[in-house]
């Protein structure tokens, strides 16, 4: 099977993650016949906004409407559990040319149902397996991505802003990956967000350890649109910010 | 099990008041769909079943070889081409003449002819199903459509696999894109068994061995072996319970 490429994208809150993960989708959305899963594992929901979709489901409601039909004794065989779950993980894709988005929802409650969880993993690693990029918008935390979505991925993107504080972020975020072995990932780089000047990414350069996989400079046009609650991807083609995100794709060889 | 028996004779009679085509199998069998077979929305060219429709998929099973059409291939309504564009009730009966199912083996045997839909590969073609609802939902891409892609195809893809199990002696299959109304009705007449294998589920899962509070006692009383069936597992319970104490 011809795995897809999955891309995680972490980093510290308010850095703009979910904004850097949208303008990816949307830009490798323009690549003729490509399928992109967009996965919203952020329990704020954020990327369905930014990508101007809908989701009226996420996977957690699903799991907490089996859990529940579980404790009121209704008794499932394994295969019939995994097609349920499968049906409906695939009721709750939005969908919009070439593009499903998949929202996590919020964190699981206390207690253990293992065999659900699991299932759900494995439910969503075998669809994703069925598009050419995967996107998963994470919380700050690699493990939550390990824990919820998936334990592989190839590229793992750390996003931050010029700040000290994000910048360290990344910096404990990659030792929780790299050497706890919290997700598997083939590279992983840096990506600097509202950038005002070539120094302050020279600056940062001499901070961190990092690849540095691109860096984005500060947009009024994202911060308006974000302001309104408006899709990023209905911002005009022309934004330079398309052709930022483009070259960061190029430069990792996701296409 | 007369019960089911009963339900493929309603059946039966349900189909005489429509109008049947007879579905030829196509001469090309369809390509096979690989990894990335996918249908998003916007590719879809005519979706069956789909959560918000009407949908349902069962299995009836006779020990009479004839009482099933083999090799029949029935459509009730519209096919996939004259529907483009559109998203219809879904309806799909799978009849099979078999022989040796008892007791022992009658729910392993339902579930391995139900399962035979999830390896169901073709190009452009995507299944989603609920066994417990008795619901299938299908999306065909506008590309395998206007490849000629044609109810024939997936019929003749389960065919093929229903023929491959020893104990299928005969294997029909009916598709109905009719109406809405006519999945309703063929859902009453079918609830007999899909209320049978819900029983048969549940003594699988071995959770409540008890007739008085279990709301299946009334399909243990009407279908024949279902109280052995309960019995039997009863006591493997029994024993495992023994067996943990031990």
């Amino acid at each position: 099977m011809v795995n897809a490429k999955i891309i995680a994208v972490c980093g510290k809150g308010g850095v703009g993650k979910t904004s850097f993960s949208a303008l990816m989708v949307k830009e490798l959305s323009k690549r003729k016949g490509i399928k992109i899963m967009a996965i919203d594992a952020d329990p704020a929901v954020g990327l369905a906004t930014a990508l101007g979709m809908q989701v009226t489901k996420t996977v957690d409601d699903i799991r907490k409407d089996i859990i529940k039909r579980i404790s009121k004794g209704e008794s499932k065989a394994g295969k019939d559990m995994s097609a349920q779950l499968d049906y409906e993980i695939f009721e709750a894709l939005g969908q919009r040319e070439g593009v499903a988005l998949l929202a996590i929802g919020r964190p699981e409650d206390e207690g253990c149902f293992c065999k659900v969880n699991n299932l759900l993993k494995d439910i969503i690693r075998d669809l994703a397996a069925k598009f050419d990029v995967v996107i998963i918008d994470g919380e700050a935390g690699v493990e939550q991505i390990n824990r919820r979505v998936m334990k592989k991925v190839d590229h793992l993107i750390l996003v931050s802003d010029t700040s000290a504080k994000a910048v360290n972020v990344t910096a404990a975020i990659a030792h929780v990956a790299a050497d706890n072995r919290a997700v598997d990932f083939q590279s992983m780089g840096l990506v600097i967000n509202r950038v005002r000047n070539a120094a302050e990414v020279e600056d940062i350069k001499n901070r961190t350890k990092l690849n540095i996989f691109g860096w984005m400079p500060e947009d009024d046009m994202i911060r308006d649109y974000d302001f309104r609650g408006q899709p990023l991807t209905a911002m005009p083609e022309t934004s330079a910010m398309f052709g930022v995100v483009s070259s960061i794709i190029k430069r990792m060889d996701i296409e | 099990m007369e019960l089911v028996e009963k339900a493929i004779r309603d059946f039966r009679t349900f189909l005489a008041d429509k109008p049947c085509k007879k579905i030829d199998l196509p001469v090309k069998p369809w390509p096979a769909g690989g990894p990335r077979n996918i249908v998003l929305g916007d590719d879809v060219g005519v979706e069956l079943g789909n959560p918000q429709d009407t949908s349902l998929a069962c299995l009836l099973w006779s020990s009479d070889i004839k009482a099933v059409n083999d090799g029949s291939i029935t459509l009730v309504g519209p096919d996939l081409a004259e529907s483009a564009g559109k998203s219809m009730p879904f309806g799909k009966v799978v009849l099979v003449g078999v022989e040796g199912f008892n007791e022992e083996n009658i729910y392993e045997r339902c579930m391995e002819l139900d399962h035979l839909r999830y390896g169901i590969d073709l190009d452009g073609f995507m299944l989603r199903a609920i066994s417990q609802h008795q619901r299938e939902w299908c999306r065909i891409s506008k590309a395998a459509l206007k490849r000629g892609f044609a109810s024939g195809h997936l019929a003749a893809v389960l065919m093929k696999m229903l023929k491959n199990i020893p104990y299928v002696r005969s294997a029909e299959i009916v598709f109905l894109t009719s109406s809405a109304a006519d999945i309703k009705k063929l859902r009453e007449i079918v609830n007999p068994v899909f209320r049978l294998i819900a029983a048969m589920d549940k003594m699988a899962g071995e959770m409540d061995f008890d007739c008085d509070t279990c709301e299946y006692d009334d399909v243990c009383d009407e279908a024949e072996g279902l109280r052995e069936m309960r019995e039997r597992a009863m006591k493997k319970a029994a024993q495992k319970e023994e067996q943990t104490r031990g």
